[in-house]
């Protein structure tokens, strides 16, 4: 998951070649804030990206509004079955719910395994296409 | 026929769930992309306490055959829709007058 999100950002950058040294490990797997923001800012794109508080409101203010949860316990780091008590339809139908949101098609292999407001907001925040 | 057929894993079923709910998006009509939703999602709720495995077999079929039509008449409601959304559809609409 971060591997492709890895590639796609390279693949948009000018320059800096060096910086793919720690893609290959796949111990590196959960490197999202601090190289995640160096690539964008290198990134040809400019600004169009989102800001990460952007991501968790937009990303909270979903799972709020879904109707089996109570508002007041979704945090930025919940979990939907283990802490709001939901179940895995509830799961599938969050998870098209935030890809409504960010206008994105999440694969079914990356879905199933999002079933946090952490692993959502880290996964919609990666993603190059996220609007 | 399968007389023995084997139960569906939980990842296929949640796999055809999910295809349902996008096939749903799918359709330009306000309508009948709301109804696939809720049809889908009260079915696959309805059964998700089955314990026989005859009767999970049978409700998976049955609702991949509901996905081939679903995905079926997403396609010919294309080629027929209609210009004028429906108020649902309509953002920030005041409501006034």
């Amino acid at each position: 998951m971060a591997m492709k999100a890895a590639v796609l950002r390279h693949i948009r950058l000018s320059a800096a070649p060096t910086r793919t040294l720690g893609l290959a490990s796949p111990a590196s797997c959960r490197w999202g804030g601090v190289l995640g923001s160096v690539f964008r800012s290198l990134s040809s794109h400019g600004d169009d990206h989102l800001s990460k508080d952007e991501v968790v409101d937009r990303v909270l203010s979903v799972v709020k509004s879904f109707p089996k949860v109570d508002p007041s316990s979704v945090t930025p780091d919940v979990h939907f079955q283990k802490d709001l008590g939901l179940d895995s339809l509830d799961n599938v139908e969050i998870v098209m719910a935030l890809e409504e949101e960010f206008k994105l098609e999440i694969p079914d292999l990356e879905a199933d395994k999002i079933d946090s407001t952490r692993l959502a907001i880290e996964y919609i925040y990666n993603h190059p296409m996220a609007g | 026929m399968a007389s023995s057929a084997a139960a569906p894993s939980r990842s296929e079923v949640l796999s055809l769930f999910r295809s349902l709910l996008r096939t749903a998006r799918d359709f330009s009509d306000y309508n009948i992309r709301e109804y696939v939703r809720r049809r889908t999602i009260d079915a696959f709720r309805e059964n998700k306490s089955l314990e026989k495995v005859s009767s999970i077999v049978a409700a998976y079929s049955e609702g991949r055959n509901q996905l081939q039509v679903a995905k079926r008449q997403s396609v010919v409601y294309s080629m027929y829709a209609p210009s004028i959304k429906s108020v649902m559809e309509v953002k920030g609409s005041s409501g006034s007058n």
